[in-house]
């Protein structure tokens, strides 16, 4: 790249925030290398003295427990999410309908709601109907926060996308549930795999739905499961730490795979209407 | 014939997600209210006996000094989240625009901690913040303070400590949507003012500025929003406390139903939130129509 001298030195600048930034996440790794004294060390040390995998080992012992939970909870909102969300947004992009505008403005309001408002009445409605202490009660909580923000990221791209296909396939004689699934969900690929990982994403991180619906340990998932490390007498820095770190791995993980995308989907929804 | 059929057949794939709303978002919000008004405990509930207690609920809240504290509490972490993540996402955003090396690696690893979950990055703040932590261990070592600051176990100070935490958290956030409303400044005005002889800085505050103008109002709706509903970030680090001092509507909401059972009064705190948030919406809304 024809990058000058002087080019670099905006590169040192903007280092300075971007370490800012990434720091706390870095001590998230570092910190369950190191035993407790060393985690209490001062000045705190920015590299492990002697690295020991010991914690992670123990931290994974504990979490494996919780994994399965995790991922029943996780791949349930995103298929939930994308059932549900994908053929409203097709309604709502390209069948014309009477009603649009009110809906879109709906689905963009409710995502507003605060999570907390919604999660007390649920928990008494499902109370009644027997859904505390299930995964399908967690799921159903989770998917009401991710549909609508599917439905604004999907109808944004469907918006983009040409008429022509459709129209055709309709002279074709097909009928408009071959068409969704034939036509438009092949082009739309790209996006319906924005709103799942995001919609995993946000299933795998939540906290909230989690520890007020789940109270009996075998179905909890690991955000829940990270507090066995925080114990009454205090907490096991370094354990909680290295769990931290195997539980955000998955995350990483599929950001990095993800890249750019995922966040154009995330901001997808902020300019529209 | 075929068109109504036809019509109907589109209401059809809007009906699941218009249902589902209904039932998980409208209908427990809805709920709330009907709560807010009764004394509700778990046994109440189940045998269908809470009592209608009117406003009472709202009226014992307002003479509640925990809700005063929350009413300042939350006054102190909006100005000052926004503001911070605002000036810095921008400032980010305005480097950031420039071309120069590691510019995209560099992004990634902006963006990179908005997606850790909020699980982790609450425990790391809480460990940061704690008496014997990092923040209280690079300063002695450095001979800036010689006692820990109580960051989050004092009197006051927790609320300033979680509104740190929430603009670390909010940067990310400020930062794409600012720089996505950059990046769409068509190129040209730029070098028109350059050839004009315009300076750089003037550039920004003559263009860049008046033109991000939707962007930047639209940037502080979502981050006012976001900000009043934050509930995990302030649950993971101090729970409300020490003594139910850094409460927010959210957690004090949560703590009254889930904690001490009264569902009745959590639903009414909840329910002032939500007031709240509406009149963010509505407010901003104004704002926007002007042009």
């Amino acid at each position: 790249m024809a990058h000058t001298w002087k080019d670099w030195k905006w590169t040192l600048i903007a280092l300075i925030p971007v370490l800012i930034l990434i720091i706390p996440i870095y001590f998230v790794l570092i910190s369950g290398f190191e035993t407790v004294e060393e985690i209490y060390h001062q000045p705190p040390y920015l590299i492990p003295p002697n690295p020991t995998s010991q914690y992670y080992t123990e931290a994974w012992t504990t979490l494996n427990h919780y994994l399965m939970n995790s991922l029943v909870i996780s791949v349930g909102v995103l298929a939930l999410t994308l059932v549900v969300a994908a053929p409203a947004a097709f309604a709502l992009a390209k069948l014309d309908l009477r009603g649009e505008k009110t809906v879109s403005f709906l689905m963009a309001l409710v995502q507003m709601l605060p999570v907390s408002t919604v999660v007390i009445p649920l928990f008494l409605i499902f109370f009644r109907l027997r859904l505390i202490n299930t995964h399908l009660g967690v799921i159903l909580g989770i998917s009401a926060f991710t549909i609508p923000f599917s439905v604004i990221l999907l109808t944004a791209y469907m918006r983009s996308m040409p008429w022509g296909l459709i129209q055709a396939a309709r002279i074709d004689g097909a009928s408009l549930f071959t068409i969704f699934l034939r036509v438009v969900m092949p082009i739309c690929k790209p996006a319906i795999s924005t709103a799942g990982m995001l919609a995993f994403l946000n299933a795998w991180g939540d906290f909230i739905f989690a520890i007020s619906f789940l109270q009996e340990r075998p179905l909890q998932p690991m955000s829940v499961g990270l507090y066995s490390f925080i114990g009454q007498y205090g907490t096991k820095w370094n354990l909680l730490m290295a769990g931290s770190m195997i539980y955000s791995l998955p995350v990483i993980i599929v950001v990095i795979l993800a890249g750019k995308g995922l966040v154009s989907g995330l901001t997808a929804g902020a300019f529209k209407e | 014939m075929g068109k109504l059929k036809y019509r109907l057949g589109c209401y059809l794939f809007l009906l699941p997600a218009i249902i589902y709303i209904c039932l998980l978002l409208i209908y427990p919000l809805i709920y709330n209210i009907e709560l807010s008004f009764r004394d509700v405990s778990l046994i109440s509930y189940m045998r269908g006996t809470s009592k209608y207690l009117g406003l009472g609920n709202y009226q014992k809240l307002f003479r509640d000094p925990i809700f005063h504290r929350i009413l300042c509490n939350t006054a102190i972490f909006m100005v000052l989240s926004i503001v911070f993540q605002f000036v810095l996402g921008l400032l980010l955003a305005l480097l950031f625009n420039r071309d120069f090396p590691l510019n995209n690696i560099f992004q990634g690893l902006i963006l990179l901690p908005w997606f850790v979950p909020i699980m982790v990055k609450g425990n790391i703040f809480r460990w940061f913040f704690s008496d014997m932590g990092t923040i209280n261990g690079f300063l002695s070592s450095l001979g800036i303070i010689s006692h820990p600051i109580p960051w989050i176990t004092s009197k006051s100070l927790p609320i300033i400590s979680l509104s740190i935490a929430n603009i670390w958290l909010g940067i990310p956030f400020n930062f794409i949507l600012l720089y996505t409303g950059l990046k769409a400044i068509p190129v040209e005005l730029y070098e028109c003012a350059q050839i004009d002889g315009a300076r750089q800085w003037h550039q920004t505050i003559y263009i860049t500025l008046p033109l991000l103008k939707p962007v930047i109002v639209t940037t502080l709706m979502l981050g006012s929003i976001f900000t009043i509903k934050v509930f995990d970030l302030v649950w993971i680090i101090t729970k409300g406390g020490p003594g139910n001092i850094s409460h927010l509507f959210s957690t004090y909401s949560y703590a009254l139903a889930m904690e001490q059972f009264k569902f009745g009064m959590g639903a009414a705190v909840a329910i002032v939130m939500v007031l709240i948030v509406t009149a963010i919406t509505i407010g901003f809304h104004c704002i926007k129509v002007d042009y």
